[in-house]
């Protein structure tokens, strides 16, 4: 089957606020920025999709055309993909499916998200708390860290995980995003500084908690036939192709789940185990030379570490530790600093952790964070607390 | 700012956030914010799980049971997730189990709590599932994994129905 391969990336950076634009002009900067890596003329793309989470962030509904007008692809078809923090993921996936259906050969996948100051933070924590039940959750107080929180409680209690282990992943993504020029918080902090930071909801303090963020991200996909006979300079670059794709789902409340799995992302688990079946990995960690995982918390990261087989469950805390998934590690995890370093915005994330994955197989990350010849990555996000998984497989295949 | 505009307006110079030497939006760095307000009222049904909320007025706790799975769900599902099947009301004795709980300095402005306030799941007897509310009555230092738990209904005036319980140690 024809490849589905990776043309153009682009960031816009991502900001606590970006009132120099407005969203549409944050997925320009993206777009344009694609355009350009990938050597295109947007008139090339025969189809967009456009990722974002929420209509009320925005202040806008249907923002998708929108965008898809300031860009200049009308009257190409686009769609909307929406799927709360799995949203830039789902915008993958749907692209590989539209890719490999024959609907497009040269397709663009724009993210965006306006989650900072254009609403204070008390007003972004009740909007993406309106996401969680509400007849059910929202009512009693109920807010994101908090259901986080619930579920890391009890992986400390089964596998004995403590805070420390949790600050050092706040300090590896933060460090990491110091070597991201377009990173919102890069930082040298200290685990004690974590620990010191405003208790939100325990385990997590301020510093354990993903950054709220104005941002776009747009990658182009193509299949490779389409690209070598339209593609100037396709066969002088390094190839990036999206081989595996998994997606599953949980129960929306975590309290539905099966209560032994409280302390697990089991829709992660299965999304990975589908992303490896497609693209032939049987060893995560060996085989897996770079991720970009969904650390809305500090804990999470650990969560999805043994979620996606890096190690056996509970054993993400002391491995961290090690120093497994720093930069230097076996297998470097969120090397762009992630949602705790370089920035969450809903739609835009899925989309910035392909960015990011392309970079570093292409072998043009910042030298400080480039993982030395990598080949293959794993971009991961999710959902509420991993309601809906998206698990995607990118690897190095030149001609 | 201009008069003849009621919206609260702000007038800024933004600056390019890459700092190029030259700026390719160099004509566009004056900016004006707006401030937007939307309000939206809703008549919203609480549809088939109204039944837990009414009964809430009595002092009663509801769940569903799947006659043929024999799950019990709560919140409530009318159709049994398990096997889509059309479930039945049942009565719970309010006493359960802390199953995991997070301690919160600060409550969102929408939430109508004290502060600090406690979120537990909280796993109720005959419950097949974990159910999430506030623990009041009891210190972060006191709770321990397993420990029983009530049900207790207040008397003052609230905002949501789902206010009118929460839980507490059954014995301290």
């Amino acid at each position: 089957m024809d490849d589905v391969v990776v043309l153009g990336c682009g960031l816009s950076p991502f900001r606590s606020s970006r009132f120099d634009g407005s969203i549409r002009d944050w997925v320009a900067e993206a777009v344009l920025a694609a355009l350009a890596d990938s050597g295109l003329e947007h008139q090339q793309i025969d189809q967009s999709l456009m990722a974002y989470e929420s209509d009320h962030l925005a202040g806008q509904i249907g923002q998708g055309v929108i965008w898809h007008d300031t860009l200049g692809l009308t009257p190409r078809p686009t769609a909307r993909i929406e799927g709360c923090g799995a949203t830039g993921g789902l915008a993958l996936r749907s692209a590989f499916a539209y890719l490999r259906a024959g609907l497009s050969r040269c397709l663009l996948v724009v993210g965006a998200e306006r989650v900072g100051k254009s609403v204070s933070t008390a007003t972004a924590g009740e909007i993406f708390a309106m996401s969680s039940d509400t007849d059910w959750e929202f009512p009693v107080g109920g807010h994101f860290t908090a259901y986080y929180a619930l579920l890391m409680r009890e992986h400390m209690r089964r596998y004995g995980t403590t805070e420390e282990q949790l600050a050092l992943v706040s300090v590896k993504n933060h460090g990491n995003a110091r070597y991201h020029p377009l990173a919102q918080k890069p930082k040298e902090l200290t685990v004690d500084e974590v620990l010191a930071s405003p208790l939100i909801a325990s385990p997590y303090k301020l510093l354990d908690c993903s950054l709220l963020s104005d941002g776009a991200a747009a990658v182009i996909l193509a299949n490779r036939s389409w690209a070598q006979a339209n593609v100037p300079r396709f066969s002088e670059r390094p190839v990036v192709a999206l081989t595996g794709s998994g997606c599953a789902t949980d129960y929306a409340r975590a309290g539905d789940r099966p209560r032994d799995a409280l302390a697990h992302f089991t829709a992660k688990r299965l999304a990975g185990e589908a992303a490896y079946a497609m693209a032939g990995i049987s060893e995560p960690l060996e085989e897996i030379d770079v991720a970009e995982v969904y650390d809305s918390y500090t804990g999470a990261e650990l969560m999805a570490y043994e979620a996606l087989g890096f190690c056996p469950p509970g054993a993400s805390g002391p491995l961290s530790e090690e120093g497994v998934f720093s930069l230097q590690g076996e297998l470097p995890v969120n090397p762009s600093g992630g949602l705790l370093g370089f920035g969450a915005a809903a739609g835009a994330t899925g989309v910035a952790q392909a960015v990011e994955i392309t970079a570093q197989l292409r072998g043009e990350a910042d030298p400080r964070r480039q993982v030395a010849g990598a080949k293959r990555g794993l971009s991961d996000c999710h959902a509420g607390t991993c309601t809906v998984a998206a698990v995607h497989i990118f690897e190095r295949k030149d001609i | 700012m201009d008069p003849k505009v009621k919206l609260e307006l702000e007038r800024l110079r933004a600056d390019d956030p890459l700092g190029r030497s030259e700026d390719p939006f160099a004509d566009f760095r004056e900016v004006l914010l707006l401030g937007l307000e939307h309000r939206f009222r809703y008549r919203h049904s609480l549809g088939k799980s109204s039944r837990f909320f009414l009964a809430l007025e009595e002092g009663v706790l509801l769940a569903t049971r799947c006659e043929r799975c024999g799950r019990v769900w709560l919140p409530p599902r009318p159709v049994c997730p398990n096997d889509l099947q059309v479930t039945r009301w049942t009565e719970l004795s309010g006493k359960g189990t802390l199953e995991s709980w997070t301690l919160c300095p600060r409550a969102p402005h929408y939430a109508r709590t004290g502060e600090p306030y406690l979120l537990a799941y909280v796993a109720l007897e005959g419950v097949s599932t974990l159910f999430l509310h506030q623990l009041r009555g009891v210190g972060p230092d006191a709770l321990q994994h397993g420990m029983e738990l009530h049900a207790v209904f207040g008397n003052e005036p609230v905002d949501h129905p789902l206010e009118r319980f929460w839980f507490e140690p059954l014995e301290l």
